[in-house]
């Protein structure tokens, strides 16, 4: 993957900013959070329009062939706004497993459809118990004919119900592999799940034998590799959200008014934002910094890719909760942005990991490097 | 620009080749330190921004910095004090012709200062000194008690800021001097800190005498002129700090590791997730000077650096607790029953001098929130009434 300039991406960030603030607003988030599909395929549409969808495919499949650095920078903005939607799933996890994928056939017939928007795919690669770890994958794939059978459950399939196109991580007597599966196939029951942030969807899907068609090339090091990917995308959103509940407390304490003076003037409120101040800032420099390491392939990209991890997750948590608790009983009240960004904490911390996971890994390369 | 730059970089290269040794680490003429930098001064690499006219050459922001890091890189004292010289640069900015011509040379020759700012009911709220500097003639007269002073044994003057006028509000009534510092007048005593050390004094002024073309601006903008030595303290203290947080973080990867292995309890699973989140502190923490350093390079303003001591304290009270927990019972222990329970005991103790030492963690909060955030400033019940009439005089 090649990094593009900085003023280019300035720009796609400035465009993409641009087009979040206005077809991606509270209302239109919180209008599309009470739909049944919790996607919007006309912002979707716009949204690859502006080549965000193409970032991570490569050049020669009619992608931008930019990389993670680029995509945390779009998805601090995509975080600020909640946008809702398959972006993560289909331009992020998928494109990162196709890319790194040795099938040629496939790579030509999907990444440009992913590129342009036209096809949004959905990985499934854990059970019901939602670990993202090759022990955590629960569906089975053995091969029958020229093909593949696919058998067991796979759960908190991100934005499935839109897909046109699954990607399912599945055991072989091989070890483990991925396979193309079209949703609407003969042995797959997808039921989508009610889920506490209602702008992120999940699907359990049950495959009985299902039939799949292997994608070369993918063994545990890619899903990994994808899903490192993954993780630092959603660093980014961690981060750009968390800046922006942020920014809108600190609006709050300068207007409302009680004792007869801002809120903001109150030592109790003002020590409790200097300290998460320091959140917000270390959850975008530990994104960055973990775009960047895993763009060059840095020898302490381990240490740096759960660093975010964990500190992002953990930053957007206490700072979405402490937001809530600064404004007081406005922030009570469904109509107030503050619980929505809530929501998207506690899912964003337990999606591809959780925090004492990371935190585990992170000390385990810290003990390799010592 | 670039042109000019290179041209300064190749003639202080040409400079410091002719006339520093850089494998003695001395000047060629091997005369005293003293005499190094009456060199230094006399070519104008001491101050390289300053007018020719004040020691200097009038060079930008990027030729001086080209000068001081050419100095830098063979190991040469001297260059680049209009960045770093407290005393010089408050009485460049403030003194009187005369003031400057007298003891900026003697600053830049190396003469030595200690800080005579805060005093027992003058700490978070340090504009409440009341350190009195009675003008009688051409002197000054000063009594009071001054404390947390680093460096006062070793130092021949003293920045001191004291109150010249009880009538104005407790900002207008203070004036900034540069005290000679071994005078009669004038007692050191050592405080005895929590760890056992003794970095710091009280200094008691009792009828100590300052000439009065010592003072360094007006009566009454002694607040202006302090704040302004300390915008330079923090410059240097930020730089250098950063530096040393950088520097430090590895070494204190290895070290709580380490201790995690010695006392066998690398294993632990709970200990783990504690290890990791005060390593994560303090690496977050380098991660953030980094990106504020880029981002000041590019031109925007960051407000990253106004939360890393901050930051630090939380990082040097997490470790030391960390450490106590990986110790465990012998951490009770000290000295030479246990060394590294001494090593952590100190930590434990002086991790205070971070969290309080240079405006507290609370006062930083205070300031973070104000500066930063634009959140409303701190009500001051004493900020506009004549000083005399608060309560840090009356009681």
């Amino acid at each position: 993957m090649t990094m593009i300039e900085a003023e280019e991406l300035g720009a796609i960030r400035a465009g993409f900013a641009r087009l979040l603030s206005e077809k991606c607003s509270e209302a239109e988030v919180r209008r599309v959070m009470a739909t049944e599909s919790g996607h919007d395929p006309s912002l979707w549409k716009a949204i690859a329009e502006m080549g965000i969808t193409a970032l991570l495919v490569p050049e020669e499949h009619g992608g931008i062939g930019a990389g993670p650095v680029e995509m945390e920078s779009v998805m601090e903005e995509a975080g600020a706004a909640l946008l809702a939607g398959p972006l993560i799933s289909s331009a992020v996890l998928a494109t990162g497993l196709l890319s790194a994928s040795s099938d040629a056939d496939v790579k030509e017939r999907i990444l440009p459809a992913i590129a342009s928007g036209e096809t949004i795919a959905s990985v499934a690669l854990t059970g019901d118990e939602g670990l993202w770890t090759p022990e955590g994958v629960e569906v089975t794939a053995a091969r029958q004919g020229n093909g593949w059978s696919l058998n067991g459950i796979a759960s908190f399939v991100l934005s499935a119900n839109v897909a046109d196109l699954l990607l399912v991580v599945a055991r072989t007597s091989e070890g483990v592999g991925c396979f193309e599966v079209a949703p609407g196939v003969k042995g797959v029951q997808l039921q989508p799940l009610e889920t506490w942030d209602r702008t992120l969807r999940f699907s359990r899907i049950a495959f009985n034998g299902a039939e799949g068609r292997a994608i070369g090339g993918i063994d545990e090091q890619v899903v990994e590799h994808a899903l490192d990917l993954a993780r630092v995308a959603l660093a980014g959103e961690q981060a750009g959200a968390s800046r922006r509940i942020f920014d809108i407390t600190i609006d709050y304490l300068k207007t409302r008014v009680q004792f007869g003076r801002p809120i903001g003037g109150f030592q109790a409120l003002k020590h409790m934002a200097a300290d998460l101040l320091i959140e917000v800032e270390s959850a975008t420099s530990a994104a960055r910094a973990a775009a960047q390491a895993l763009a060059s392939n840095a020898p302490d990209k381990d240490v740096l890719i759960n660093l975010a991890a964990f500190a992002c997750a953990d930053a957007f948590g206490q700072v979405a909760a402490t937001a809530i608790q600064m404004h007081g009983g406005i922030a009570f009240t469904w109509e107030h942005p503050a619980h929505l960004y809530l929501r998207r904490a506690r899912a964003d911390a337990q999606l591809f990991g959780q925090s004492d996971m990371y935190r585990e890994r992170y000390v385990a390369a810290m003990e390799k490097a010592a | 620009m670039t042109d000019s730059v290179d041209e300064i970089r190749k003639e202080v290269r040409d400079w410091l080749a002719e006339h520093w040794d850089a494998e003695t680490g001395k000047g060629r003429s091997a005369g005293s330190v003293r005499d190094w930098l009456d060199h230094v001064i006399a070519a104008g690499w001491a101050a390289p921004s300053w007018p020719a006219a004040y020691w200097g050459r009038g060079l930008g922001k990027e030729e001086t910095s080209a000068v001081i890091n050419e100095f830098r890189k063979v190991g040469a004292p001297g260059a680049g004090q209009d960045r770093g010289n407290i005393p010089a640069n408050s009485i460049m900015q403030f003194g009187s012709e005369a003031l400057k011509r007298r003891m900026i040379p003697e600053f830049l020759r190396g003469a030595q200062v200690c800080l005579l700012y805060s005093e027992p009911g003058a700490g978070s709220d340090l504009a409440a000194v009341q350190t009195r500097a009675d003008r009688k003639g051409d002197v000054y007269v000063v009594t009071g008690q001054k404390v947390w002073t680093s460096g006062a044994h070793k130092a021949d003057y003293g920045l001191l800021l004291a109150r010249t006028d009880w009538d104005a509000p407790k900002h207008d009534g203070l004036s900034f001097f540069i005290i000679p510092i071994r005078q009669a007048g004038i007692e050191i005593r050592p405080i005895n800190q929590i760890t056992g050390d003794s970095h710091f004094n009280e200094v008691f002024l009792d009828n100590a005498e300052v000439a009065a073309d010592n003072r360094v601006g007006e009566e009454g903008q002694g607040w202006k002129v302090m704040q302004t030595a300390l915008a330079v303290e923090r410059l240097i203290m930020g730089e250098g700090a950063g530096e040393r947080r950088q520097g430090s973080m590895k070494d204190n990867v290895v070290s709580l590791i380490d201790i995690a292995r010695e006392t066998r309890k690398i294993g632990d699973p709970v200990l783990r997730q504690e290890i990791a989140q005060a390593m994560a502190y303090r690496q977050l923490n380098a991660l953030n000077i980094i990106r504020s350093k880029q981002e000041m390079a590019q031109g925007s303003s960051s407000p990253i650096m106004s939360l890393g001591k901050l930051a630090m304290s939380r990082i040097l009270h997490g470790d030391a607790a960390v450490m106590t927990k990986l110790l465990g019972a012998a951490s009770m222990l000290d000295a030479d029953a246990n060394p590294r329970a001494a090593d952590v005991n100190y930590r434990t103790a002086n991790a205070f001098m971070t969290s309080i030492g240079g405006g507290t963690d609370q006062i930083q909060r205070n300031i973070i929130s104000e500066r930063v955030l634009g959140l409303p400033r701190e009500t001051e019940a004493d900020r506009t009434i004549p000083f005399r009439e608060s309560r840090a005089v009356k009681g």
